[in-house]
């Protein structure tokens, strides 16, 4: 039965840039329709594991299982890379929008050029998005003319355009001004509620805390702490959790 | 200059109206030609300068040190007089015998300005493609686009947009190093100028007619430019002028 409700299964993943070792012997089981946040200090792997379960990152040693499916079986065949990668959302610290298309079209890439869309069908679930997450009124602007805020919600659209199985965040709100978190923070907790598979790499201990089923901290390349939310926060097993925690939580 | 008399009919009179007509053609033919080959090989260049190889980097580097640091002039005389002179000798009796002078001038400007120019275009690409954040490729590959969509949607019209302003600045270049091409005997604006002047002692009129043609060319050139920059415009992206 937990089988069968484990959508994310990585398996001795080890990866290398050059002569670094950046992520080490990573084992990690996420079910489906949880939300996973991942914490560590900056450097220590976060982004490059997001990476790697999505297939943007060939990685070296181990595998990573999506719904039964081998990522690195996809590394030899492109078609199938691609395919891959299309069922997940991905969402970055620095929204990564398409400067020179407007919201709309941001939004519609994908949809047309891989879901093979008419325009007309990409566009109307846009302008649904667009409305889920609060900006619907932004369509027709180019993104910089919008709040980061904004921005980042243009971005999340984006990524649920796809009608992905996993949404994949890095850093969400790192580059956002606190009044903007807030914003992000709810359409992000939303999600969550409505039962999306949700991988969050965020300093956010406050969303941590109430979205979070499980926390998952890393150090140097190594999980050293997973837990669910609630033993994470009241009774976490490492020291080196506690110290980042704790300078966290003084830091907000 | 006492007793000086202008005659500015030696602009437009026949024949000289005639002759810096024909220079103008060649100046704008020859400008356009080196500029659409110095484009494409310079887009190519810069590419090479981002694949992996590093003895491909390592060409392609040098290729542009050596274009981009000689003066224009020498490279002319350098192609004109000194190329042919590495050929083997029934190479060259067959490029004397077989092209007329002026052709052979013609075409060595072309490749002097095409080399020289690319350069300074593989240039701009290379700052052009760095210029995108690494970021944009990621957002792009996540939605499972293919490598090939990926430029053509993505990173090419993002391109494109960084590239524009530097290459309007080598195209006015281009019109204005042309004048360099009459070293050669090629009979563009500025060759056809001074020999107005040899024949009717009128030099400063036929001067100042030819720098007012190049002004008004390069001007024209800036100013269809500005409009393609504000077509292409997107905030955040080009500057609006
Ligand atoms: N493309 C890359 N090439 C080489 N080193 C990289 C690359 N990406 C990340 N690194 C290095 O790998 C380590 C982990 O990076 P990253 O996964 O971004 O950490 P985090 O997201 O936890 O801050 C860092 O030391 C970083 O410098
Ligand atoms: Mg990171």
């Amino acid at each position: 039965m937990s089988k069968n409700n484990t959508i994310i299964e990585i398996k001795g993943l080890n990866h290398w840039y050059g002569n670094f070792h950046v992520l080490k012997e990573i084992n990690l089981e996420t079910r489906r329709s949880s939300c996973v946040v991942i914490c560590g200090p900056s450097g220590s792997g976060k982004s490059t594991l997001l990476r790697c379960i999505n297939g943007l990152e060939v990685f070296k040693e181990g595998d990573v299982i999506i719904n039964g499916k081998s990522v690195s079986q996809c590394f030899h065949n492109h078609k199938e890379l691609y395919k891959l990668r299309s069922k997940f959302g991905m969402v970055f610290q620095h929204f990564e929008l398409y400067p020179h298309m407007r919201v709309l079209d941001n939004i519609t890439l994908a949809p047309r050029r891989v879901l093979c869309l008419s325009k007309n069908e990409a566009e109307k679930s846009a302008m649904a998005l667009l409305e889920k997450v609060g900006i619907l009124e932004q369509a027709y602007k180019y993104p910089a003319n919008l709040s980061g805020g904004q921005q980042q919600r243009v971005a999340i659209a984006r990524a649920l355009a796809m009608n992905p199985d996993i949404l994949l965040f890095d850093e969400p709100t790192s580059a956002l001004d606190p009044e903007m978190i807030r914003d992000v923070l709810k359409v992000m907790a939303d999600l969550a509620k409505e039962g999306m598979t949700m991988l969050v790499v965020t300093h956010e201990m406050g969303f941590a805390n109430a979205v979070a089923d499980e926390i998952v901290f890393m150090e140097e390349g190594n999980i050293i702490e997973h837990d669910d939310a609630v033993t994470f926060f009241k009774c976490p097993k490492s020291n080196r959790a506690v110290e980042f925690v704790d300078r966290i939580l003084v830091h907000i | 200059m006492l007793n000086y008399t202008f005659d500015w009919s030696v602009i437009w009179r026949h024949p000289y109206g005639g002759w810096l007509l024909e220079g103008i053609l060649i100046t704008i033919q020859l400008s356009i030609l080196a500029w659409g080959i110095a484009l494409f090989l310079g887009v190519i260049i810069a590419s090479l300068r981002n694949l992996p190889q590093k003895w491909v980097k390592a060409v392609a580097a040098a290729y542009v040190e050596t274009f981009r640091n000689i003066p224009l002039l020498v490279q002319l005389f350098f192609w004109y007089f000194a190329a042919p002179e590495l050929l083997p000798y029934s190479a060259r009796q067959w490029l004397y015998q077989n092209i007329e002078p002026t052709t052979l001038s013609y075409y060595t400007a072309i490749i002097s300005l095409s080399l020289f120019t690319s350069s300074r275009i593989a240039e701009h690409a290379r700052s052009g493609f760095s210029s995108i954040p690494k970021g944009q490729y990621l957002a792009a590959f996540s939605t499972g686009l293919n490598t090939l969509q990926v430029y053509r949607y993505v990173i090419i019209p993002y391109t494109i947009r960084v590239f524009i302003p530097p290459l309007t600045t080598e195209f006015v270049t281009i019109f204005k190093n042309s004048a360099l091409a009459m070293t050669l005997g090629v009979t563009e604006t500025t060759f056809m100028s001074q020999r107005i002047d040899s024949y009717t002692f009128h030099g400063l009129e036929a001067t100042i007619g030819a720098m007012v043609i190049y002004l008004l060319i390069s001007l024209s050139v800036s100013g269809l430019m500005g409009f393609v920059e504000r077509f292409l415009y997107i905030p955040g992206l080009i500057r609006k002028r």
